[in-house]
């Protein structure tokens, strides 16, 4: 399959990289790894005239801790998040999430963790190739003005399906981004738009530089994903979870963050569900069945039929990947007490 | 439209190429450099028949551009035997039935070569894994999965392993 044409550039420097983006604006496109751009732009989903590669930008491919903070580069490839001590230690949720991500000669070398935060949003109404998108009119994503989805939808509700991002959204992670203009950090529950078709809030001249996930004493995290092949599949539902423990009873819960994935245009953090675990034990395993659930129930609404497996199935796992990731990052809590 | 030279070391000889930026690696070492065995079977990443080893990591020849591996080494399912001598991972593949219609085996070959250099004796689990992205529509996986873990630490009972090919110390 061929791709089409366009102009190619592998800027020396991050300020070589911002100025062509600053230049081609909605003409350019970043080239990380390619492993989802290029396959959209063999579909004919995404012409960018022009490729700005971050080939030579190995500055932004790390790993780092400091003050408090976990930073990761955008180019880091996946196979070092999944091979960090680091990582594994502070984030285990991001580590879990990043080992699921297709398979070895898929992403882990090629892949970036940037390019999977920012993959575009899926649909399997859309995500198809040029051929069989002919036979049928265009929807809202593709130019036109109907959802093959759900039944009189105004807008594209096509699925975030990245396993990344739901952990990094668990862990509180924030996107530093930069461009020409200069440098914003913004957190990942306020990063998305209610449109499929731009799910990201993001301008075309901007770069992601690196993400920073707030290292708190005593947290654990886990990340639970279910898919139909393991290698080649996106997940069709996902959950991530962050607990910490309450400062004065390292038994019991101080606070929590839920985040189901794969069911909606973004991530979803579930503010009240997470809020009804503070002050529960991290024994509790009917609270963790019970916030299961709440979050299905809360979850629910936001999905559409697009991921490729029924939506009530979807829906009904919704429970059992929260509930688990729940039980998965307590147990973490007493294995730690053994020891 | 435009080309752009670069310098790819492919199976050890370093080639200097006129590219076009959408060129994949896959396009050239088919079509540029007549290096026929990478296979492509869909194109976008799912099957695996693509895969290289880059700078010694398996990657999908057909999701990256040729110019992305410009300074790099590449090494396809030709550059394993030497000369006429296969490899003993390619001849555990024969031993072992593991090639049918053979239209996956260069990326399993491809997958299994850079496993095998990162762990040389793994467990059957770890070889499931590092092949679980390429697809095989013949053999139903057991015979390959026999043959890269036999290639590695041949079996005593195994039928296939041939101690003569395989190094193993058993007939
Ligand atoms: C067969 C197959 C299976 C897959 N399975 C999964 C899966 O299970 N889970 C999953 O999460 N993903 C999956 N993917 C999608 C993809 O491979 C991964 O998400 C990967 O991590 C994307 O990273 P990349 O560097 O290759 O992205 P790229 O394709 O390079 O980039 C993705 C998008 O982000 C933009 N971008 C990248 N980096 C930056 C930056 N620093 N600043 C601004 N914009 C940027 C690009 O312009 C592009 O639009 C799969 C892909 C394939 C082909
Ligand atoms: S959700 Fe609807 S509009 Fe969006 S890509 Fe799918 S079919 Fe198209
Ligand atoms: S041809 Fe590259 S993965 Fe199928
Ligand atoms: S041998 Fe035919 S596809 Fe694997």
């Amino acid at each position: 399959m061929r791709l089409p044409q366009f102009d190619y550039h592998s800027p020396d420097t991050l300020e070589g990289v911002l100025a062509l983006l600053d230049e081609h604006r909605d003409n350019a496109g970043v080239l990380a790894g390619g492993t989802d751009l290029l396959v959209r732009m063999k579909h004919r989903l995404a012409a960018p005239k022009v490729l700005v590669s971050l080939k030579h930008l190995d500055s932004l491919s790390y790993i780092k801790e400091t003050s408090g903070m976990l930073y990761i580069g955008a180019k880091t490839p996946i196979i070092d998040v999944i091979r960090s001590d680091r990582v594994q230690q502070q984030a285990p949720a991001l580590v879990q999430a990043c080992e699921r991500i297709g398979a070895v000669s898929i992403q882990h070398y090629r892949g970036t963790i940037g390019g999977n935060i920012l993959q575009d949003n899926r649909c399997i109404h859309y995500n198809q190739s040029q051929f069989h998108r002919s036979g049928r009119q265009p929807c809202h994503k593709d130019g036109g003005k109907i959802c093959y989805a759900r039944d009189e939808a105004d807008r594209c509700n096509s699925t975030c399906q990245s396993d990344g991002v739901t952990a990094l959204m668990a862990l509180d992670g924030h996107l530093i981004l930069n461009s020409t203009r200069g440098e914003r950090r913004v957190a990942l529950d306020a990063f998305y738009t209610t449109d499929g078709i731009h799910p990201f809030d993001m301008q075309p001249d901007e770069l992601l530089i690196k993400i920073d996930i707030p290292v708190v004493p005593g947290a654990v995290s886990a990340y639970q994903r279910l898919s139909y092949r393991s290698a080649i599949d996106y997940p069709i539902v996902c959950a991530g979870v962050r607990l910490v423990p309450d400062p004065d009873d390292a038994g019991c819960i101080g606070s929590a963050r839920i985040v189901v994935g794969a069911m909606g245009r973004s991530p979803l953090f579930l503010a009240k569900v997470s809020q009804s675990l503070a002050g529960m034990r991290f024994d509790d395993n009917t609270a963790f069945e019970q916030a299961g659930k709440d979050a299905m129930n809360a979850a629910a609404t936001f999905a559409a039929h697009n991921a490729g497996a029924d939506l009530a199935y979807r829906q009904a796992m919704v429970e059992k990947m929260v509930g688990r990731a729940l039980a998965h990052a307590a147990g973490q809590v007493s294995t730690r007490k053994v020891r | 439209m435009q080309t752009i030279d670069m310098t790819v070391t492919v199976n050890g000889q370093k080639q200097t190429l006129a590219v076009k930026p959408n060129d994949t690696l896959l396009e050239v070492v088919r079509d540029y450099l007549d290096l026929t065995g990478s296979k492509e079977g869909c194109g976008e990443g799912v099957c695996g028949s693509c895969t290289v080893l880059l700078d010694g990591h398996p990657v999908r020849a057909c999701l990256t551009l040729a110019l992305e591996a410009d300074g790099s080494a590449v090494t396809t399912v030709e550059g394993l035997a030497d000369g006429d001598t296969l490899s003993r991972l390619q001849q555990s593949f024969i031993d072992h039935g593991a090639v049918q219609c053979g239209f996956c085996t260069p990326g399993m070959l491809m997958s299994a070569r850079a496993l095998l250099d990162d762990k040389p004796s793994p467990d059957r689990e770890t070889v499931r894994r590092a092949l679980s992205g390429n697809i095989c529509r013949c053999t139903g996986y057991a015979k390959i999965v026999d043959a890269v873990e036999h290639a590695a630490r041949p079996e005593a009972g195994c039928p296939d392993c041939r101690s003569k090919d395989t190094g193993g110390d058993h007939d």
